[in-house]
């Protein structure tokens, strides 16, 4: 009894010795010249070419870790202080996080690559106070439509309701998007619309035309690959991907009414701990050579930098989809205030009650 | 009666086997988007060799699986036989509290353990991984067990007491072997719940301890590779050996003998 | 007295396991039950009972108490059936789920475990267990992927019914009902398999042998005896079924398309998308109340049944 008993002991001593060996290892080292950023999975702060030539140039290792939803990124920036030194915010999100205190202004003085930023996205009211700047404009993009190849290029959101397209249209499965073109077809602002009724009467018509809601862009490549649909709700940036990449027959469009656009800045959290590398970090993202290396060879939203956009062959297709009138064109998603955009998600829930009724 | 029962079986092994024939086909499958027709390419299992993220992840699964089937069936099979054959007052409400962590979402716990770890300074890692693990896999055992315990009849403990042996050694020389299928089925149920358990590591995880499934969860927005059919297929063959292996050297039906 | 009457007799206090003063070993009736309990319920208090009650607190307040945000009480989430209609039917609809989920898996689960348990021994026996379970090893996200290339259209299925009859109609299913099922009664049905057959191995062979030297047909042996004795398998396995089915949002997500909302999906909305916590977790809560009273009537008739 007593020996089984010892045993036991060792046995537990050497359990959490091995426990306690293994935590200290899994724990990302943070010695000077690392950086730990908070991104989507593959979206450019993570190829691996690229944190090569960082680290050639700078000495400095990054770490990547990622998040799978917006207010997920907030959760994980309040629940893991001075874990984080550059944080990706969506434009319209950039007020609430900074409403918890938990991002640093940056001077942009101290990021060379800046001057070349177009002013209305690098001032952009939604994350510049006073003048200081709670972010970096690192890419914007646009929500709009793809439509197979061969199929007639649409004019109009309309198209989402023809018949022509019975059960061939794939929606994005985002409550934002979904009210913005609602709004679009009611007249009414994407941001601030008045009257949500008519909205959600809109998105309810097309149900005899849903045959899938898409909510990652991998689903959607498997899905168009599979002749699932032929006309979508579609990101412009995964757009060219999809062609360029995968090959896939698919025309990225933007019809009459605009398209909702968004802007992706790179932030500081608050409590990083290596704030000269996260600047070292984000001048090079938002630098014409990465820029250009990431938007010719993979496929990329569009820089908010526009050396970066110059530096591309006249011909890129990701120059032709993100042409630059389009910045003029393009409503910007707005920041929401908290009721508003529950009743947009509530209202976007409701929909799609009804399209699986 | 006996080749219309066994040919049941091999119709229900039919159905489970299905779509994982599939995830191995389309591991083998050239295109990155899983479209037909099919075309044979080892290309996924040499990229996997090269990824060292996927092997990483997968290798720390297996190992916090292991360890969860290990603490998760000796605590709950412990209150398991305590629920069972001890008389108390609040078993009831001891047996509902095993409900919670089977029927509250996933998503919820982990999102609530994420919180409350961080409130208590526990924090994030391997072991918040680990603690949060052997918390969702107890209750498994504890039905899985349970189960057993009722079907196994008391009156045995009983009748090995009466003629003289004490309550311990009842246990381990009467019920204890007649239970051992069920702990072992526990164990195997403790391992795959850790071993697919997504949500609370995607929530626990700190960047360089994730696992498997986390990686997986993380890759669906940027869209997985056969790769991942490839690291699958890996681990299934892998199972498969170990427990051809132990079938064979075990003694059959070895735990059943005494009954 | 049947044996399954005999089993489910407690032990009498005085002769339970520990309660027996014994040679070496005196330890207080209590304290060996504290020891047995403790551990595993210290455990669960601190990784899961515990967060869960920070988070029901969070389900009455107007937002996550975690930024700097003014939080006040509120019990509107818990109104959300009544503010939101359409959550209704998509409860409806979980409901549907949850209860063809449990009935398949009952059905085939229970089958299979009897084939296991009386057309079967030793090795065989063993292999054929573990065969059953070794599926639940692969990835749930992975498998229910696979399913989807299966049952679309133009997938697997529709590539084998061409195979025989090369004009054959698409027999793909996927984004549908039967789809989500489907998926689920695959991943849950080793489950039930295991839960049947630890019931039904214990059967004794002198009992069935004795009802049928009796006269009673198979069915009537099916019913009177192996499946009262099996009631307990199907119970807990039903309890590990449907209960996190109900909140499953993978399987209705990947293979219900638009068709698949539920409660999972909402909830796992909420938190996601929304950053709604205290509506989901209102929601959550919700479905637990529900488990919750379905137990606590279906426990008090379970004891009646059984004391007859």
């Amino acid at each position: 009894m007593k020996q089984s008993r010892r045993e036991f002991l060792t046995l537990l001593g050497a359990g959490t010795a091995a426990l306690s060996g293994l935590s200290a290892t899994s724990r990302p080292a943070r010695a000077a010249g690392t950086v730990t950023v908070l991104n989507w999975q593959g979206y450019g702060t993570d190829e691996k070419w690229a944190l090569e030539a960082f680290r050639k140039m700078t000495g400095i290792e990054v770490v990547n870790d990622y998040f799978n939803a917006e207010s997920e990124m907030i959760t994980k920036l309040r629940t893991n202080p001075g874990v984080y030194d550059v944080v990706l915010i969506n434009s319209a999100r950039t007020q609430q996080a900074m409403a918890d205190d938990l991002l640093d202004a940056v001077d942009l003085a101290k990021i060379p690559n800046a001057a070349g930023l177009v002013p209305k996205l690098r001032d952009n009211a939604a994350f510049t106070v006073d003048g200081k700047h709670y972010g970096v404009a690192w890419l914007w993009g646009m929500n709009s439509l793809a439509i197979r190849d061969g199929r007639p290029l649409p004019e109009s959101y309309g198209a989402l309701a023809d018949p022509a397209y019975k059960n061939k249209v794939a929606m994005y499965d985002d409550a934002v998007t979904a009210i913005a073109l609602g709004a679009f077809m009611t007249g009414q602002d994407m941001n601030a619309p008045k009257d949500l009724k008519p909205i959600g009467d809109w998105l309810k018509s097309l149900k005899p035309n849903i045959k899938t809601l898409w909510s990652s862009e991998d689903q959607w490549n498997k899905g168009f690959a599979a002749n699932e649909f032929d006309l979508s709700v579609y990101w412009s940036g995964a757009s060219v991907r999809s062609q360029r990449n995968f090959k896939l027959p698919v025309t990225f469009v933007v019809p009459k009414e605009g398209a909702v656009g968004w802007l992706d800045t790179l932030a500081i959290p608050a409590s990083s701990t290596n704030k000269t590398n996260a600047e070292a970090f984000i001048n090079y993202m938002i630098s014409p050579d990465f820029y250009h290396e990431w938007a010719t060879k993979i496929g990329a939203p569009a820089s908010a930098n526009a050396l970066a956009m110059d530096r591309l062959p006249a011909d890129d297709l990701n120059r032709r989809v993100h042409a630059a009138h389009y910045l003029e064109t393009m409503t910007l998603m707005a920041p929401l205030p908290d009721d508003r955009r529950e009743g947009f998600n509530n209202l976007w829930q409701e929909v799609k009650a009804y399209y699986a009724g | 009666m006996k080749l219309a029962a066994r040919t049941y079986i091999l119709a229900v092994l039919i159905f489970l086997y299905l779509p994982i024939a599939v995830l191995i086909a389309m591991g083998f499958n050239e295109s990155p988007l899983y479209q037909l027709p099919f075309s044979f390419s080892s290309h996924w299992y040499v990229e996997l060799m090269s990824n060292r993220k996927l092997l990483n992840a997968s290798w720390n699964s297996v190992l916090i699986a292991a360890i969860t089937a290990v603490i998760a069936t000796v605590l709950g099979t412990l209150a398991a036989v305590a629920l069972s054959r001890r008389q108390f007052f609040g078993k009831e409400a001891l047996r509902l509290l095993l409900l919670p962590p089977i029927a509250i979402p996933w998503l919820i716990t982990g999102t609530a353990m994420l919180v409350f770890f961080y409130w208590t300074g526990i924090g994030r890692g391997f072991h918040a991984i680990l603690i949060g693990h052997v918390a969702l896999a107890i209750p498994y055992v504890v039905l899985v067990v349970g189960t057993g315990l009722t079907t196994i009849r008391a009156d045995l403990e009983e009748a090995a007491m009466s003629l003289g042996a004490p309550p311990v050694k009842a246990f381990f020389r009467v019920t204890l072997p007649l239970l051992a299928p069920s702990i072992f089925g526990a164990a195997l149920f403790a391992f795959a719940v850790s071993l697919d358990q997504f949500v609370v590591s995607y929530f626990l995880a700190t960047p360089g301890s994730s696992t498997l499934p986390v990686e997986i969860y993380s890759a669906i927005r940027k869209g997985f590779t056969p790769e991942i059919n490839a690291v699958c297929t890996i681990l299934l063959l892998g199972s498969v050996s170990i427990f051809l292996l132990f079938t064979l050297f075990a003694k059959p039906g070895a735990s059943r003998d005494r009954s | 007295m049947p044996a399954d009457a005999a089993s489910r007799t407690p032990p009498t206090p005085d002769r339970a396991l520990g309660a027996v003063p014994s040679a070496g070993l005196r330890l207080p009736s209590w304290l060996v039950t504290l020891t047995m309990l403790l551990p595993t319920y210290a455990w669960l208090t601190l990784a899961i009972l515990l967060p869960l009650g920070a988070m029901l607190s969070f389900s009455f307040m107007t937002a996550t108490p975690l930024g700097k945000k003014e939080v006040a009480f509120t019990f509107k989430h818990y109104r959300a059936f009544i503010d939101q209609p359409y959550l209704i039917g998509v409860a409806w609809t979980s409901l549907l789920i949850g209860l063809w989920t449990t009935f398949l898996c009952a059905v085939v689960g229970f089958f299979t475990a009897l084939a296991l348990a009386r057309a079967t021994a030793g090795r065989l026996r063993e292999t054929l267990l573990i065969l059953v379970i070794l599926p639940f090893w692969t990835n749930g996200l992975v498998r229910v992927f696979s399913w989807t290339m299966v049952i679309r259209e133009g997938g697997f299925l529709d590539l084998l019914a061409r195979s025989v009859w090369p004009d054959a109609p698409s027999l793909g299913f996927l984004y549908s009902l039967p789809a989500i099922i489907l998926g689920l009664v695959h991943g849950y049905l080793p489950y039930m398999v295991l839960t049947c057959y630890i019931a039904l191995v214990t059967i004794d062979d002198s009992i069935l042998e004795a009802a049928e030297s009796l006269g009673a047909r198979k069915w009537t042996v099916l019913w009177r005896i192996i499946v009262p004795m099996a009631a307990p398998g199907l119970i807990s396995g039903s309890v590990l079924i449907f209960v996190p089915v109900i909140g499953a949002f993978m399987e209705p997500r990947i293979l219900g398309g638009p068709r698949g909302v539920t409660l999972g999906t909402v909830i796992e909305e909420q938190f996601t998308q929304a950053f709604n916590w205290p509506l989901g977790a209102a929601l959550s809560f919700t479905i637990l109340a529900l488990v919750l009273g379905i137990f606590a009537t279906f426990s008090g008739v379970l004891r009646r049944s059984s004391s007859l």
